[in-house]
């Protein structure tokens, strides 16, 4: 199944060098970002089946039963037969869904042996960031470049500025190969959390904590978006996760653990 | 649509004409001809709100309108689709069909029915006045998630006295609808006899008894959480914000039930007209019908999978939420197998439920794929969701609508609408909601998430070709507007039996049908 | 007629079942999540009871600390992990300063994840949805006794309990003033 879609994606993702035109889920640098993914395809390709047998039928009466051809229309109208044959196969196929659907969920849900724990704010609207174990503690929010160049009416050509809208001041950094519990609260209004390519996204609200775990394979830079509606600037409090090798992030911790809250900006 | 008024006029000497007539009728093909304009009037107020989100995301970076203001047309363009365009519409017809389709006079309680209908007017001016406000319209999306709503400006309360009053129409009507179709059915049209439309609307209101209800409890905390100091949903007075999600959702789900059911109907009946052959598997349409309403009461929670829930009540939402994909093909399936070896003519209210029959499904799978948890985490509140919404809606309900339309205009007006011109809407109509929705399918997976101004620079690509088919469809819509418009001006031609396959009662009466129908009620085998 | 007016009786019954359900979902939510844990939801009665026996395993609890709506407080636990034996009661405290320059009254609420383990975190003393009055300046300690019931599972993993403080200075000068 994974190879299939391998094979299939690169086939689209040769056809489509540019991001711009991109049509599908990233298959993402964790394993749970790779389950969504696998589980996404494998749903997709049973109704790409589906579809394609039920349209057939379709398309084929569609020509072939019309009365400008001739077509004396047949007088059954029902069948009980055809009626519990087409209940139990659809029931059949959602089992076959739902188990590796419930294993995968379980995976997901399953924060335990975490090395390192994060905690994630939600503000209106920003991030902050707080290395609970680490005492690294700092704000992130969208990037001067892109903040200006989004006023209404900046004249400043976006396409121009890079990574528009997908770039902060502070990055969050951490370490590849390691299970990295994330808790979410928020300070004010309800919040989401997700970097696609890293893991699903879960809601940050304020009073209670949720938590996610993940564990990224690949060094390099990630980037998310604020996914619940938070009010006027939710679509302006981006996330980008800069993942490196466990040395670096021991480097990069010493480097910032005496930095407490930043001076959170209007 | 006015129909034999100046018959009647000689009858009853005082039945008030012009305004008056309107205001205080208590005639169901009246009333459901109000409705019908009204919901008309609402889908271009309601477009015209898209076409201003669709102009601000042409291109990234602001062009048009401020981030609070975006925020005010994405939630405005909600409510208005829902509750002022798409359940309008699907009451109006009820209101025009129903009573005919049962052999019935009218609807069981006809004032009751026209204050249903004139509290929408009232109720819809005070929620576009907000718009107008100093703070603005609501701005937390037509899902109203506390603690966001709670920080409205002054538009709130007049949001929520103005959605407690749709409730109530909408309850109303639903009582209505109820004791007509239990009460007054002609006798030997036993409930297995009863045309699919009005099976389809029985349930529809049962669903609307239920939900409307709750809708309106979950409004009313968040009144009092504002004003009167409770703590419903703060954490601070040991509230949830999630509650209210609970609450919401659990009217939400069914409401979107509420929305398609009667298309359904519509389809259901439509299909087998222009056929020439009967429903396939009328029992089963009726049951699959009745599981879905039933199942939608425990799906809600798919709409919060990413809140937080513990991993029994994921598992147990993503199953149930699974289960309703088995009724809903099973209708898609007896739909085919009425098509099956018909003989199909294929005029314009045949091309819309056609049309339906395919897109509704392409629909329902982006649901199922949606219902599976740990896939949604990636889904949820992109545009994937957007267009999953979109499909269901748009090329679902709304088509369905308009091939309603379509098919009972010469019963109601005596009059052909031009086949051809028809023909031209559907297919621009079709072409349009094609290349408006589906890109954003792509975007969603790409990680576009939703209700945002403003978006990073490689959603550009099929956002414009979204925006552009937004417009396409858009002007299509004129089209629709000049089409009616222009029928209403031709003679009247059409036959009793518009429609060489058309059946129902309705059918046996002439076209228009008369002020008054069935004041005695027919004889049903 | 009659049985029209029977039918819409029984539907007005409905409606109005229907409306009362929805408020009745406010407690039945908060006796699913005591049950279930859903939401972190902790014990909101103290625990006073004494059946709980010290056992062989060993758990972490960490704690953190959150301020909402950015209020003027400084809000920390003095320790944030500890190693706790299951069925040992167990003490702790957090600080909180005033920094702004009036008095406030505040407030915190806590929550527990993972979800499904808050119903054996029992919480013995703790100062959840209790007001405090806190003078421009001023540091106070809140504490709380807490101890992991024998019912937890083999094999969890870390416990988090977060506090989150909330300054409803405004709330409460408001409902005075009315007195």
């Amino acid at each position: 199944m994974k190879s299939i879609s391998i094979f299939l994606i690169s086939i689209l993702a040769s056809l489509n060098a540019i991001a711009d035109w991109e049509v599908n889920m990233p298959r993402g640098v964790t394993p749970t970002a790779n389950a969504a993914y696998d589980l996404h395809m494998l749903i997709f390709y049973i109704t790409v089946v589906i579809g394609i047998v039920v349209f057939g039928v379709m398309f084929y009466s569609i020509f072939h039963h019309r009365k400008s051809k001739g077509a004396k229309p047949a007088s059954f109208h029902e069948s009980t037969t055809v009626e519990i044959i087409w209940t139990v196969i659809p029931f059949v196929i959602l089992i076959g869904m739902a188990i590796p659907a419930t294993k995968t969920l379980i995976m997901m849900e399953d924060t335990r042996n975490s090395e390192i724990t994060l905690k994630v704010t939600g503000y209106q609207w920003m991030w902050k960031y707080d290395y609970v174990e680490d005492n690294v503690s700092f704000f992130s929010k969208l990037d001067n470049k892109s903040n200006e160049a989004r006023q209404l009416g900046s004249e400043i050509d976006v396409k121009k500025v890079d990574n528009y809208l997908l770039d902060v001041d502070n990055q969050v950094v951490l370490p590849t190969d390691t299970k990295v519990r994330i808790l979410l609260t928020a300070s004010d209004v309800i919040h989401a959390w997700w970097v696609p390519e890293i893991t699903g996204k879960k809601d940050a609200i304020p009073g209670y904590i949720n938590e996610l775990w993940v564990d990224i394979k690949e060094p390099g830079v990630y980037r998310g978006q604020c996914t619940e509606l938070c009010g006027k600037d939710h679509g302006f409090m981006p996330i980008v996760v800069r993942a490196v090798p466990k040395q670096e992030y021991t480097k990069w911790v010493s480097l910032n653990q005496k930095n407490r809250v930043a001076e959170k900006s209007e | 649509m006015s129909t034999n008024i100046d018959h009647l006029k000689e009858e009853h000497h005082h039945q008030p004409s012009g305004l008056m007539r309107w205001i205080t009728t208590t005639n169901h093909k009246d009333i459901g001809s109000l409705y019908l304009w009204f919901s008309l009037l609402m889908f271009f107020i309601g477009g015209f709100m898209a076409l201003i989100i669709r102009a601000e995301l042409f291109q990234p970076g602001l062009q048009f309108v401020i981030p609070g203001f975006f925020n005010q047309m994405t939630t405005m363009h909600a409510l208005i689709m829902i509750f002022g365009a798409l359940m309008p519409a699907f009451v109006g017809l009820a209101n025009w069909q129903l009573p005919m389709m049962i052999g019935a006079p009218d609807m069981a309680l006809p004032r009751l029915n026209n204050w249903s209908f004139w509290i929408l007017p009232f109720a819809f001016t005070m929620l576009l006045s907000t718009l107008f406000f100093q703070s603005g319209g609501p701005a937390a999306g037509w899902t109203l998630y506390p603690p966001l709503s709670l920080q409205g400006g002054n538009s709130m309360p007049f949001v929520i006295f103005s959605l407690h009053l749709l409730g109530a129409s909408s309850i109303l009507g639903a009582i209505n609808v109820i004791a007509t179709i239990l009460n007054m059915r002609a006798p030997g049209m036993t409930l297995m006899k009863m045309p699919i439309f009005v099976w389809t609307w029985l349930i529809t209101a049962f669903l609307l008894i239920a939900s409307m209800p709750v809708l309106a409890g979950a409004i009313t905390m968040l009144l009092t959480d504002r004003f009167y100091g409770t703590s419903f949903f703060t954490a601070a007075g040991g509230g949830d914000p999630v509650l209210f999600q609970h609450i919401f959702w659990f009217f939400g789900h069914p409401e979107v039930y509420i929305l398609i059911l009667p298309a359904f109907g519509i389809v259901s009946t439509i299909i087998p007209a222009f056929a020439r052959k009967k429903l396939f598997g009328y029992d089963s349409m009726v049951y699959a019908t009745a599981s879905i309403a039933l199942l939608s009461f425990i799906v809600w929670a798919h709409h919060m999978f990413t809140v937080g829930m513990p991993l029994a009540g994921e598992i147990f939402f993503m199953f149930t939420t699974m289960l309703i994909a088995v009724p809903t093909g099973v209708k898609v399936f007896n739909w085919v197998a009425t098509m099956w070896k018909g003989s199909m003519t294929f005029e314009t209210p045949m091309l819309f439920s056609l049309a339906f029959i395919i897109l509704f499904t392409i629909g329902g799978f982006s649901g199922l794929m949606l219902a599976i948890t740990p896939a949604d985490f990636q889904y949820h509140d992109t545009y994937f969701v957007v267009a999953h919404f979109h499909y269901v809606l748009v090329p679902g309900a709304v088509f369905a609508v308009i091939a309603a339309v379509y098919y009972w205009l010469p019963k109601w007006t005596g009059k052909m609408y031009n086949e051809t011109l028809g023909k031209v809407h559907f297919w621009m109509t079709t072409v349009f909601v094609n290349i408006t929705f589906f890109p954003m399918h792509f975007v969603g997976l790409a990680g576009m998430p939703r209700r945002i101004p403003d978006y990073a620079v490689q959603f550009t690509d099929f956002n414009m070709i979204a925006s552009v088919g937004a417009f396409g469809f858009g002007l299509s819509q004129l089209l629709f507007v000049y089409i009616l418009l222009s029928t209403l001006k031709q003679p009247v031609t059409a036959a009793d039996k518009s429609w060489e396959g058309a059946e129902g009662l309705e059918w046996t009466l002439p076209s228009p049908a008369p002020y008054h129908s069935f004041d005695t009620p027919p004889k049903v085998d | 007629m009659k049985g029209t007016n029977s039918t819409i009786l029984k539907l007005s019954l409905v409606v109005v079942a229907m409306y009362g359900f929805s408020y009745a979902l406010v407690p039945i939510y908060d006796t699913f999540c005591e049950i279930t844990g859903l939401n972190g939801k902790t014990n909101s009665v103290a625990y006073t009871g004494n059946d709980i026996k010290k056992d062989n395993r060993f758990v972490t609890v960490k704690f953190i600390s959150n301020v909402a709506n950015s209020a003027p407080v400084y809000f920390e636990p003095v320790v944030t992990e500890m190693t706790v034996q299951v069925g040992k009661p167990y003490n702790t405290h957090y600080v909180m300063k005033n920094n702004s320059g009036r008095q406030l009254h505040t407030t915190a609420s806590p929550s527990v994840t993972p979800g499904k383990l808050a119903d054996h975190f029992k919480k013995i003393e703790c100062f959840c949805f209790e007001q405090q009055t806190i003078k421009p300046g001023e540091r106070v300690d809140l504490g709380i006794q807490f101890v992991i019931d024998n019912d937890l599972p083999n094999n969890v993993g870390d416990i988090v309990l977060s506090y989150t403080m909330f300054d409803i200075t405004d709330k409460v000068v408001n409902e005075m003033s009315k007195l």
